[in-house]
């Protein structure tokens, strides 16, 4: 095994960032040199090898200074953990929610073929239908994942009522326009009451959200944000990459209908190709030379 | 009775023996593992992650800097620079220390 090999092996588990490249770099001409040193006094190869592997000592506490944690550790957080957020009473919950939605699907569309009028369904879908919906956004919001925290009861039940409402609302909107007979306009007015109240509250409560993602996962997207400015330099010159990008493809796409409707598709996948192409030399154009 | 060295000891200040080696020239690792090797009679059995992890903890508290060398021949090397805020964390460490080694001697003296 040579030295390269080796030190590959050791760092296998390790993300390769450009700090932990530069590190193996270094460590390789450590050894290199070291071992040339104990074969010129009189050590042979295989022996000076070994003893300079050997010196080295654990040298995954040194990687773990310099990259970010083995792949394998953010894996398990994100994925592995998430049996331990479900509790059994919360697991109970969701397959209840589950039932009841199942059977009040099957139950609206029962009474939607023994009855003629819409509004038994509609009945049966308004109370089993939007409480287990219910219950699974409350059983959401409150529940806290690898990624983020949980949102507080309380605040969930705002979000409940908010839904329940506008739920609520659309359903009185179509009785009101089937059922009374009453016509769209009548129909429209009931929006007033229900829907736009807790249309404006739900949006009230999404722009007052606090950020709920879980620290190590901030950092995760701080560290892509870092590097994706190494990339590109600074912030504008990624900006403009970003505009160049979404006009290349706003005109490949309108190429592309256009061509469709004049010449057929035979031709007009043409346009697809180009705009790849384009980004690929946008790409080239605004990343940094390494 | 054959004294024998305290690697446990020398261990621990490993971070102001790098910054020692570092106070006059710039080195590279090798050549401090070596320096230190050379110094202690080949007695102390450093591993070379311990200097590598002072390395790259005081590099990334400021305290010294690292370059690649423009060596002309044979493979590259790493240098490593000491910084203003690594010479005075030197002094501090050589004070304490001196501090220190007065009450241990105190403390080991028999009573």
């Amino acid at each position: 095994m040579d030295t390269r090999e080796y030190i590959d092996s050791l760092f296998s588990d390790y993300q390769e960032t450009a700090a932990l490249v530069d590190f193996k770099e270094e460590l390789k001409s450590f050894l290199d040199e070291r071992i040339k040193a104990l074969v010129k006094s009189g050590m042979d190869e295989k022996k000076a090898f070994a003893k300079a592997t050997n010196e080295l000592g654990d040298m995954t506490a040194v990687a773990d200074e310099i990259s970010r944690r083995k792949k394998q550790e953010i894996l398990a957080e994100m994925y592995l953990k998430t049996g331990h957020y479900l509790p059994t009473w919360r697991i109970a919950l969701y397959i209840l929610c589950g039932a009841v939605l199942g059977f009040g699907i099957i139950a609206t569309v029962l009474s939607g073929f023994f009855s003629n009028d819409i509004t038994k369904p509609l009945g049966t879908l308004l109370v089993f239908g939007i409480v287990p919906v219910l219950g699974f956004l409350f059983l959401g919001l409150t529940q806290e994942t690898a990624m983020y925290e949980a949102m507080s009861w309380k605040r969930a039940l705002l979000y409940v009522i908010a839904a329940g409402v506008f739920l609520f609302g659309v359903f009185m909107f179509i009785i009101t326009y089937f059922k009374a007979n009453a016509g769209l306009p009548y129909a429209i007015a009931t929006l007033i009451p229900f829907v736009l109240p807790s249309l404006a509250f739900g949006a009230f409560l999404i722009l007052t959200e606090k950020d709920r993602r879980k620290p190590w996962v901030i950092k995760q997207h701080e560290e892509r944000r870092k590097r994706s400015h190494e990339r590109f330099g600074d912030p504008a010159q990624e900006k403009r990459f970003s505009l160049f990008s979404g006009a290349l493809w706003i005109a490949a796409i309108a190429a592309f209908v256009l061509l469709t409707i004049l010449f057929g598709l035979k031709f007009s996948w043409l346009a697809i190709v180009a705009a790849l192409v384009g980004q690929l030399l946008i790409q080239a154009m605004f990343t940094k030379a390494k | 009775m054959e004294p024998i060295l305290s690697s446990d000891l020398l261990r621990g200040h490993t971070d102001t023996i790098v910054l020692a080696m570092l106070m006059n020239a710039d080195r590279y690792v090798l050549e401090i593992y070596n320096r230190i090797l050379a110094r202690t009679g080949e007695q102390y059995e450093l591993k070379v992650e311990t200097l590598y992890s002072s390395c790259k903890r005081l590099e990334k508290g400021g305290y010294i800097t690292s370059y690649w060398g423009d060596e002309t021949q044979g493979a590259r090397r790493k240098y490593y620079h000491i910084t203003n805020k690594g010479r005075e964390l030197y002094r501090q460490n050589m004070l304490n220390w001196e501090f220190t080694l007065k009450i241990l001697n105190e403390l080991l003296r028999e009573d």
